[in-house]
C-alpha cells in the first residue's frame, strides 16, 4: 500500500485534473473581470496581461453613472422581490395539499406541473404576446410579474412538497387533536419546520428569476422597464469597440449577486438540490 | 375524537382549495397559452394582422421548407454534442471531486465550487463572456492561446461550422455543473462498504469502477441524460447574445428559429407551429424522465 503522506501518483493526477478544471471554468469569468478593469488603451495591447499595468476600477463607476445598469438592477431587484412572494403565497398552500391530502388528479397534475417545468418559456411567451397586448399588460412590470410567478410555480411546488412530504404526518394530527384547524396545523406546525426548504425554494427562484430573459424579452419593449438580463443585452448593442471594458463591467455587474449568493449558501443548496432532483 | 377518526375526516378533506390559486394561475399564464400556441399553429395567422382561418398549410408548408430541415440540423448537432460532452464532463468532474475527497486533498471544495458557479451565471452574460474569449481581437484570450503554440488565429464567431462549435463549447461550459452535481449525488449514494469488499477480493480501481461505480450509478445517468437533454433543447438566451443565431443562420436553433419566424418574418402561425415542435419534444422527453424516476423511486421501496 502506498504511504498517505507525500504525494502519490494518483494524488498528483486529481491535483492536475483540478488545475484544468479550473481553468476551465474559472478562467473565463477571471478573464472578463481582468477586462473590465482596464483603461481602453490596455484592451487591445498585445501581448496580454491578465493583471492590468493600471487598475482602472472607475471603471464600474462610468457604468454606474453612464449607462442605465443601475435601473435595470433596480427594475430586477423589484421584479424578483414580486415573484418570489407570489410564488411562496401560491405554492406553499398546493405543495401542502399534494403532500398531505389523497384526491383523484393527484398524480396526474402533479405529472402534468413536472411536464410545465420543462416547457421552454418562449412557448407561452407567443401568445402571452398578444393577451398582454389586448389587456394593456404589454411593457408593464405587473405583465411579467405575473408570468414569472406562473413559470417559478411547477419548480417550486415540486421543491416544497418533498419537503412537507419528509415532515411526519402526526405532527399535523397531533396539531388538529388540540383543537388547530387543517389551515393552523399547515401555518403553526409544518411551514415552520421546513423553513429551510421555503427558504432554499425563495434563493431558487431569486437566481432563476434574475437569469429569467425570454419572458422580459418579449414582453417588454422599452429600455426603462429591462431587468439586468434583457439590459445587459440592450447595453452591448449601444456599446462600441472601444467601450469594451464597460461591456465587461456591466457583465460583472450583472453576475455577482447570483454568485455571492450561490457561494454564501453553496453547501445548503447543493444539498436541497440533490435531494429533489434525485429523490423527488 | 379518536386519531384514526381524525386520519379519517383528512383523507375526505377537499384539497381544491388549497390548490385555487396554483390552478388560477398556472392556468391562466401556462395551460391557456399552451393550448392557444397549439390553436394557432394551424392557422394562417400574422402577427399584425388579426384575421386569419384555420388550415393545416403552415404545417405542410413548415415540414418541406429547407430552412427547416437546416434548422433541425443545427439543433440535433448542438444537442447531441452538448448532451455527451456535458455528461462525461460532469462524471469525470465528479469522480475526480469524489476522489479529493475521501483522499482529503486541499482544494477539493474550491474546485466543485469554481465549477458550480458557471451554472447560476445568466445565460446572457455568459453568451457575452464567450463572445470576448472568442473574439479575433488582443483581448480574445482563447485565440492568444493558439498564438501562443503557434497555430493562426481562429475567426470563431465568423464561420458557420465554427459558429456552431463555439455556441455548443460554451453550452458545454454552461450545463456541465448541473450534470456534475446530479452524477456526484449518485456517486454519494453508493454505500462504501462495496468498495471495501471488492478491495478485499482484489479488484482494481477500473474493475471497481467498471462493477460497482457504473451499475450503481446508471439510473442517475439516464435521468441526467434526460434532463440535459431538455434544457439543451430549451437553450435561447445563451446563443442570443453569443451570435444571435448567426453568422447567416449556421447557429440558429429550433427556439431562435421560432422567435425569427415570429418576430423577424412576422409569421405568427409558422412560429407557433415550430412551437408546437419543441412542445411535443419537451412533453415527450418529460414523459421519458418521469417514467425513469418512477421506476427508480420503486427499486428504492424495494
Amino acid at each position: 500500500m502506498r504511504g498517505r503522506k507525500g504525494l502519490d501518483s494518483t494524488s498528483a493526477f486529481i491535483y492536475f485534473s483540478f488545475a484544468l478544471i479550473i481553468i476551465f471554468f474559472g478562467g473565463p469569468a477571471i478573464w472578463v473581470f481582468s477586462l473590465s478593469l482596464r483603461v481602453p488603451a490596455e484592451i487591445f495591447a498585445f501581448p496580454p496581461r491578465i493583471i492590468p499595468s493600471i487598475v482602472a476600477w472607475w471603471n464600474y463607476m462610468d457604468v454606474w453613472r453612464l449607462s442605465d445598469m443601475g435601473l435595470y438592477m433596480y427594475n430586477s431587484f423589484k421584479i424578483i422581490f414580486f415573484t418570489v412572494f407570489g410564488v411562496l403565497l401560491v405554492a406553499v398552500p398546493a405543495s401542502y395539499a399534494y403532500s398531505r391530502f389523497q384526491f383523484r388528479g393527484r398524480q396526474s397534475t402533479l405529472f402534468g406541473l413536472l411536464v410545465f417545468q420543462m416547457i421552454s418559456p418562449l412557448v407561452i411567451a407567443i401568445p402571452l404576446y398578444r393577451y398582454m397586448d389586448q389587456m394593456g399588460l404589454l411593457d408593464t412590470h405587473i405583465g411579467v410579474i405575473m408570468v414569472y410567478i406562473a413559470v417559478q410555480i411547477p419548480f417550486t411546488t415540486w421543491l416544497l412538497k418533498g419537503f412537507f412530504d419528509s415532515i411526519p404526518r402526526s405532527l399535523d394530527e397531533a396539531a388538529m387533536i388540540d383543537g388547530c384547524s387543517r389551515y393552523s396545523a399547515m401555518v403553526r406546525v409544518v411551514a415552520p419546520i421546513s423553513a429551510p426548504g421555503i427558504t432554499a425554494a425563495t434563493i431558487f427562484n431569486a437566481i432563476m428569476s434574475w437569469s429569467q430573459f425570454i419572458i422580459p424579452f418579449i414582453l417588454l419593449t422599452r429600455s426603462h422597464n429591462f431587468p439586468v438580463a434583457v439590459g445587459i443585452l440592450h447595453f452591448q448593442d449601444v456599446t462600441t469597440e472601444t467601450q469594451l471594458h464597460l461591456l465587461a463591467a456591466a457583465s460583472v455587474m450583472a453576475m455577482v449577486p447570483p454568485i455571492l449568493i450561490f457561494i454564501g449558501l453553496q453547501g445548503f443548496v447543493v444539498k436541497v438540490l440533490i435531494s429533489g432532483a434525485v429523490k423527488g | 375524537m379518536s386519531a384514526v377518526a381524525r386520519t379519517g375526516r383528512a383523507l375526505r378533506e377537499k384539497p381544491w382549495l388549497w390548490l385555487l390559486p396554483l390552478i388560477i394561475i398556472v392556468g391562466i399564464f401556462y395551460l391557456y397559452p399552451v393550448l392557444d400556441v397549439i390553436r394557432l399553429s394551424f392557422t394562417n395567422a400574422h402577427l399584425l394582422r388579426p384575421q386569419y382561418i384555420y388550415t393545416l398549410r403552415t404545417y405542410e408548408r413548415l415540414f418541406v421548407s429547407p430552412g427547416f430541415m437546416h434548422m433541425m440540423r443545427v439543433t440535433f448537432i448542438f444537442v447531441f454534442a452538448s448532451v455527451v460532452f456535458q455528461l462525461l464532463l460532469g462524471l469525470v468532474i465528479a469522480l475526480a471531486v469524489q476522489a479529493g475527497i475521501k483522499r482529503g486533498l486541499r482544494g477539493t471544495v474550491l474546485t466543485r465550487t469554481v465549477v458550480l458557479v458557471s451554472w447560476v451565471i445568466p445565460g446572457i452574460v455568459i453568451g457575452l463572456i464567450w463572445r470576448l474569449l472568442l473574439s479575433t481581437s488582443s483581448f480574445g484570450i482563447i485565440n492568444y492561446i493558439l498564438y501562443l503554440i503557434g497555430l493562426e488565429r481562429v475567426p470563431f464567431l465568423y464561420v458557420p461550422g465554427l459558429a456552431l462549435f463555439s455556441v455548443t463549447l460554451a453550452n458545454i461550459w454552461r450545463g456541465t455543473a448541473f450534470s456534475m452535481l446530479l452524477q456526484y449525488a449518485g456517486l454519494q449514494r453508493i454505500p462504501e462498504e462495496f468498495y471495501e469488499a471488492a478491495t478485499v477480493d482484489g479488484a482494481g480501481t477500473w474493475q471497481q469502477f467498471r462493477f460497482i461505480t457504473m451499475p450503481q450509478l446508471r439510473p442517475i445517468l439516464f435521468l441526467n441524460l434526460v434532463l440535459i437533454t431538455i434544457y439543451t433543447f430549451n437553450t435561447f438566451d445563451m446563443i442570443m447574445s453569443l451570435t444571435m443565431g448567426g453568422p447567416g443562420r449556421s447557429t440558429e436553433v429550433i427556439s431562435l428559429y421560432a422567435y425569427t419566424t415570429i418576430w423577424r418574418q412576422l409569421n405568427l402561425s409558422g412560429g407557433a407551429a415550430i412551437a408546437v415542435f419543441l412542445l411535443a419534444i419537451n412533453v415527450i422527453t418529460t414523459l421519458v424522465y418521469y417514467l425513469l424516476h418512477r421506476i427508480g423511486a420503486e427499486q428504492e421501496v424495494e
